[in-house]
Parts: C-alpha cells; sequence; structure tokens
C-alpha cells in the first residue's frame, strides 16, 4: 500500500516535470523541472527494486548530465531577450496533442492487455551491482566494448569541436 | 502493477516528442531528447522487473552512457553555433541547407 502511494507522487511528479520542461519559456526553468523529474524516476527505480540503476541514475543524470546542461546554460549567459521567438509553440502544442493521443492511446491498450503482475520489492538477488556486473561481462560484453568506443569518439569530437578557436567559413 | 509503470514512460514520452515538436529553443529541445531516453529506460528496468531477469538493467545502463556522449557532442554543438550565430533559434541553425 505505501508503495503504491509512492509510486502515486514519484508518476505525479515525473510528469508534472516534464510539463514544465515543454511550457517553461527560459532553457534554466525548463532544466530545473527536468532535474525534478530525474529525481522522481531514480525513485520509481527504486521501487521497481533496481538498486545499481537508482544509483546511476541519480550520480549520471541528475548529477552529471544535468550539471553540464546547466553548466552550460549559465555559460552562454542567456538573457530573456536573447530567446527564441516562439509564437506558434500553442498551436504547435495543440497540433502534437491531436496528433499524439491516438497513439500513445494504442500503445496504453497494448500495455493493459500484458499479464498483471504487482511489483513488489524484490530482497536480494536482483538488481545490485553483482547481478547486472554478471550479466554485463558475461552476455553483453561486445556491446559492452562498443558503448566504451563510442564514449571515446565523443570525447575526442566534443574536444576537437569545442576547442576551435574561429570558425571557419 | 507493472502496467502502471509503462503507462507513465509512454506518457513521458510523448510528452518529450511534444517539447520536440512545439519549442525552437535548442536546449529545450535537447532536453527533451533527454526525456525520451529516461522514459525509455523506465520501460526497461520494468520489464526488467516483470521478467526477473537482468537485461534490461544493463540495456538501461547502455543507454545513460549513450545519454552521456550525446549531452558532450550536443552541447559541443551549441557552444560553437551560439559563437557563430549569437542567437538559441534552431531555426537559425541551417547551415547544412546546402
Amino acid at each position: 500500500m505505501f508503495a503504491e502511494w509512492l509510486f502515486t507522487a514519484f508518476a505525479l511528479l515525473s510528469i508534472l516535470g516534464a510539463i514544465g520542461l515543454i511550457l517553461f519559456r527560459h532553457p534554466m526553468h525548463g532544466a530545473m523541472s527536468l532535474v525534478v523529474t530525474m529525481v522522481s524516476l531514480a525513485g520509481l527505480y527504486a521501487l521497481l527494486s533496481a538498486r545499481l540503476i537508482f544509483v546511476l541514475q541519480l550520480i549520471v543524470y541528475a548529477g552529471a548530465i544535468m550539471s553540464l546542461i546547466l553548466f552550460i546554460i549559465m555559460f552562454l549567459n542567456i538573457q530573456t531577450r536573447d530567446l527564441p521567438e516562439e509564437k506558434g509553440r500553442i498551436l504547435y502544442l495543440l497540433g502534437g496533442i491531436v496528433l499524439l493521443v491516438p497513439v500513445a492511446s494504442f500503445l496504453i491498450k497494448v500495455v493493459k492487455s500484458l499479464p498483471a503482475t504487482e511489483a513488489t520489492i524484490v530482497g536480494s538477488g536482483f538488481g545490485g551491482v553483482k547481478e547486472v556486473g554478471l550479466v554485463l561481462f558475461q552476455d553483453w560484453l561486445l556491446p559492452f566494448e562498443i558503448v566504451s568506443l563510442l564514449l571515446l569518439v565523443a570525447l575526442i569530437g566534443a574536444v576537437v569541436l569545442a576547442g576551435k578557436r574561429r570558425f571557419v567559413k | 502493477m507493472i502496467q502502471d509503470y509503462l503507462i507513465l514512460s509512454i506518457i513521458l514520452f510523448s510528452l518529450g516528442i511534444l517539447g520536440v515538436i512545439s519549442r525552437r529553443n535548442v536546449f529545450t529541445v535537447f532536453m527533451s531528447i533527454e526525456l525520451m531516453l529516461n522514459a525509455a529506460n523506465l520501460a526497461f528496468i520494468a520489464l526488467s522487473r516483470l521478467h526477473e531477469s537482468m537485461d534490461g538493467h544493463v540495456l538501461a545502463m547502455m543507454v545513460m552512457a549513450v545519454a552521456a556522449a550525446e549531452a558532450a557532442l550536443a552541447l559541443a554543438v551549441v557552444i560553437l553555433l551560439h559563437k557563430h550565430k549569437g542567437k538559441l533559434d534552431t531555426n537559425v541553425f541551417s547551415l547544412l541547407r546546402g
């Protein structure tokens, strides 16, 4: 019962954060509401007894990626007059809702046909570092190496792109 | 119930798509993409809990690594474009039009 209350609270917080992200005009406010979404998603991972992913969500997403985005937003020193005029955004929003409601309702109908399972919290032997690590380094070794290569390419690309002194036309 | 988590994931993904198509601020578009990646992560973790296997957790970790790489590259591109044009409007960034 308590877990269901927690789920409702975290779900409401994450949806409110996402709505704030797409409605706030200044990207700083949007980033702050995205942080709310990230932290409440971490709470949902804890409810799904994914302990490692819970910690990684807090450290990598809410910690590293969001602070990088906030740092860049502050670094560019965006004033309100620098923001793009978004006159038609309510129109685009309504059009997007009209487009997305059938797709989303179809997907929800598909999801509801899944077998009903209670998401009780599993104790030991699920979602810890040991279990995830065993699967990661046995079955997923090649994708893991490819991801490390991708991170290296992104590192070099970011240094090459941001380290340019002048923009060459 | 696992279905509630999946429905929440669908809602968050739809909100991310709405952010991408309705906003013109490049930071908001970028953060909406991050929101969509998070919704996919939530679906992975919920289905992993449904089947009680660890593969979903591993995939969620890979998605996080891809998101980190994407954040580094996209923010470098945004800094470069802001230096060049001085604006944050996605309609201004049409250098690849040919």
